[in-house]
C-alpha cells in the first residue's frame, strides 16, 4: 500500500437518517392525499409508521455497505445492497468537483460531495453525506491527486502520523483562496427583475380579473390558472434568486472555485484547463445598465438550462466580466476581442444579424458572435478545439460563402462563425488546426 | 485568385472506392425491375396504362436522381495531413472537417449487409465533441482496416487529453 493511501471510510451516520427522511416525506405526502380521509387518523399513523421504518431500515442497512477509500491515483466508491456496485474513478480525468450542502443537511454541519468525469449524464460520484471538514479535505486532496500535484499529506513532518480527515491538517495545508469578484445581490435581484416575464405578469393578471368579472361561471377556472401561470413565472427568478445568492468567484491553489446559493449552499471547484469554452451574454433589457452573464461549459457536467442559470458569472460589468473571464480562460481579454464582420452580401442571408455576426482569432482563443436579442459570444481556447468544420449550403455557395463551426469537447456551447468568405473560411479552418495543434504542444496541463 | 470552393486544393484528396457507385446503380435497379413487375402486371390485369404511366414516371425520377447520387458520392473525399484528418463530401450542401489525430476518442468500421455484398465499410471517427463529423464510407475492407490502424497509432501517438 502506497503511503497516500487512505482506509476504506464509511459516511456520516446521520446520513441514512437524511437521506432517508425525504423519501418518507414523499411518501407520506403521497399517501396523505387520499389516505387520512379513507383510512382514518389511527391506521393512518400506522402506515406511515411502518413505512418510515422500513425505509429508515433499508437506509441504514445501504449505509453500512456503502464506503469509499482513495487508493494511489483512484477513488473507490462501493455502495448497493441488492446489488455490489464498486466503481473506481481515476482522478486524473477530474472534470469538477461541487460540495453541495443541502438545507437540511446544513444545519447538521454536514455536505454532499459530487464529482464530474467524462462520460455520464448525471454526477457520477455523489458521496452523501461527510461532515464539511471531511468533505473539504477530501476535495482538496482530490484534486491535487488529480492535478498530479504531490498530496498535502506528503508535506507532513516525518515520523508524525496524520490521519487524512484530521481538520487541522487541512485547514493548515489549504492553499489560500482568493476573491476574484462576488456579485452584488441587489444588481442580481434587479438582473432578475429585468426578465421578461415580470412584464407580462401584469397584464394576465387584469385580462383574468376582467374576465372574471365580466363572467362569473368561468372565474374558478381562470383564477386557478392565473396562479399557476403567477407560480410558474415567479418561480424560475426566484430559483435563480436562491441558487445565486452570494455568488463568489475565487481561485484556489488547485482551481477556480465557485461558492453560491442563499438556503442550498453549493461549492464547485473546476481543475486548471478544464474549462472547454465560455459564452457571454447580453439580454437585450439587460444592455441599457451594462449588464452581461456569462456560461461556462465543463466537459461531462450537464448544461444547466440555458435561461435560467449562468455557471460563470450571473450578472456583471464588462470590466468585472473580464477579470473573471482572464481567471477562467488564461490570456483572454475580453474587451480586446474584437469582432471582424461578415461580408456585406451576407445581408441576403441573415439580414437582421449582419452586422452581429462575426468572429475573432484572438492571441489564445478563438470568439465568435451571434444572436440578435440575446446577444452571445462565444470564446474557444485553441487547446480545447476538438474539431473544426465548414460547411456551405446552395445558397451560400451562390454568394461565394460559408460557415465555420469550432467544435468541443461535450454537447453544445461550439464556436460558430456564420456567412465568412470562401475563402476567409477556408484559410480560418485551417489556421484554427493549426493553432489547436500548436497550443496542445504547449506545456498546459490537459 | 478567387477561391470557389472550401475544399483545400493543396492536399492529395483520396476517394473511395468505385463499388460505392455500382452499390448505388444496384440497388436503383433492383427498384427498376420491381417498378417494371408492377407496371406490367397491372397492365396484363386492368389493361390501362395508368399503372405503366406512373411508373415510368417513378422509373424516370429514380434515373435522373441516380445522376446526383452519383455525383455526390463522387464528391467524398478525405486526406491524411501529418497532424489532421481532412474529410469533405456534399454537392447541394458541402462539407468539410478537419479532425485532430490527437483528439481522437475511438475509431469505428461499420459494414452492412450490402456493404459486404459489395466488399465496402465505413471508417468513423469519433471525438470527445458530439458534432464532430468524419464519417468516411465505401472504403475497401483493406483500405478501411489500413486507415483504421494508422489513425489509432497516430491518435496514440499524438494523443491529448481534453
Amino acid at each position: 500500500m502506497q503511503p497516500s493511501d487512505q482506509a476504506r471510510r464509511r459516511l456520516h451516520p446521520l446520513s441514512p437518517v437524511l437521506r432517508g427522511s425525504r423519501f418518507v416525506a414523499l411518501v407520506v405526502l403521497a399517501i396523505s392525499w387520499q389516505g387520512l380521509a379513507n383510512l382514518g387518523i389511527r391506521r393512518w399513523a400506522i402506515a406511515v409508521g411502518a413505512i418510515a421504518v422500513v425505509i429508515l431500515v433499508w437506509s441504514v442497512l445501504s449505509y453500512l455497505v456503502t464506503g469509499y477509500q482513495v487508493l494511489g491515483r483512484e477513488l473507490r466508491i462501493a455502495e448497493g445492497l441488492l446489488v455490489r456496485r464498486n466503481r473506481s474513478i481515476p482522478l486524473e480525468r477530474l472534470q469538477s468537483v461541487e460540495l453541495v450542502q443541502p438545507l437540511l443537511p446544513r444545519l447538521f454541519g454536514l455536505a454532499e460531495l459530487r464529482l464530474e468525469v467524462v462520460g455520464g449524464g448525471r454526477a457520477e460520484a455523489p458521496l452523501a453525506y461527510l461532515t464539511l471538514d471531511q468533505a473539504t479535505a477530501l476535495r482538496q486532496r482530490l484534486l491535487h491527486l488529480s492535478t498530479g500535484r504531490p498530496a498535502p499529506i506528503a508535506d507532513a513532518p516525518p515520523g508524525q502520523t496524520v490521519r487524512a480527515d484530521l481538520p487541522a491538517v487541512t485547514t493548515a495545508a489549504a492553499p489560500s483562496e482568493q476573491v476574484v469578484h462576488v456579485v452584488d445581490n441587489g444588481r442580481l435581484l434587479g438582473c432578475q427583475l429585468l426578465r421578461p416575464q415580470w412584464w407580462l405578469l401584469p397584464l394576465g393578471v387584469t385580462a383574468t380579473i376582467l374576465d372574471t368579472l365580466t363572467d362569473s361561471h368561468l372565474g374558478f377556472i381562470g383564477l386557478a390558472s392565473m396562479v399557476t401561470g403567477v407560480i410558474g413565472a415567479v418561480s424560475a427568478p426566484v430559483r435563480v434568486l436562491l441558487a445565486d445568492w452570494g455568488f463568489t468567484l475565487a481561485t484556489a491553489g488547485d482551481g477556480l472555485r465557485i461558492r453560491r446559493g442563499l438556503l442550498e449552499r453549493r461549492s464547485s471547484t473546476v481543475p486548471e484547463g478544464r474549462i472547454q469554452s465560455v459564452v457571454v451574454e447580453w439580454p437585450l433589457l439587460w444592455r441599457p445598465f451594462g449588464w452581461v452573464r456569462a456560461n461556462m461549459h465543463v466537459a461531462g457536467v450537464r448544461v444547466e438550462r440555458e435561461q435560467a442559470r449562468a455557471g460563470l458569472l450571473p450578472v456583471a460589468s464588462v470590466p468585472e466580466a473580464e477579470t473573471v473571464i482572464g481567471h477562467a480562460l488564461p490570456g483572454v481579454v475580453l474587451r480586446e476581442i474584437a469582432i471582424r464582420p461578415v461580408p456585406d452580401r451576407a445581408k441576403w442571408l441573415d439580414p437582421l444579424q449582419r452586422h452581429v455576426i462575426g468572429y475573432q482569432l484572438g492571441p489564445a482563443a478563438f470568439a465568435s458572435r451571434h444572436g440578435l436579442l440575446t446577444r452571445r459570444l462565444v470564446i474557444v481556447p485553441y487547446a480545447r478545439i476538438q474539431s473544426v468544420r465548414v460547411h456551405q449550403g446552395p445558397l451560400q455557395r451562390m454568394l461565394r460563402l460559408a460557415s465555420v463551426f469550432v467544435d468541443v469537447a461535450g454537447v453544445g456551447a461550439s464556436g460558430l462563425a456564420q456567412h465568412l468568405d470562401v475563402a476567409e473560411a477556408r484559410a480560418i479552418a485551417l489556421e484554427l488546426a493549426e493553432r489547436s495543434r500548436a497550443a496542445r504542444r504547449a506545456p498546459l496541463p490537459a | 485568385m478567387t477561391v470557389f470552393s472550401i475544399w483545400p486544393d493543396d492536399v492529395v484528396w483520396r476517394r473511395v472506392c468505385s463499388r460505392l457507385y455500382w452499390r448505388a446503380v444496384v440497388v436503383r435497379a433492383v427498384w427498376l425491375v420491381i417498378l417494371a413487375g408492377v407496371a406490367g402486371g397491372g397492365w396484363y390485369r386492368y389493361a390501362n396504362w395508368v399503372a405503366p404511366l406512373v411508373a415510368g414516371g417513378l422509373a424516370l425520377l429514380i434515373l435522373v436522381r441516380l445522376i446526383f447520387v452519383i455525383r455526390s458520392l463522387r464528391s467524398w473525399g478525405y486526406a491524411e495531413r501529418h497532424d489532421d484528418l481532412l474529410v469533405r463530401h456534399g454537392l447541394l450542401f458541402r462539407r468539410l472537417s478537419i479532425v485532430p489525430y490527437g483528439r481522437m476518442q475511438f475509431v469505428d468500421v461499420t459494414a452492412g449487409p450490402l456493404d459486404r455484398l459489395f466488399g465496402l465499410a465505413t471508417v468513423q471517427l469519433h471525438t470527445a465533441a458530439a458534432a464532430s463529423d468524419a464519417r468516411i464510407p465505401g472504403l475497401a475492407p483493406d483500405e478501411a482496416a489500413r486507415l483504421r490502424d494508422r489513425l489509432a497509432a497516430l491518435g496514440e501517438a499524438r494523443a491529448a487529453g481534453l
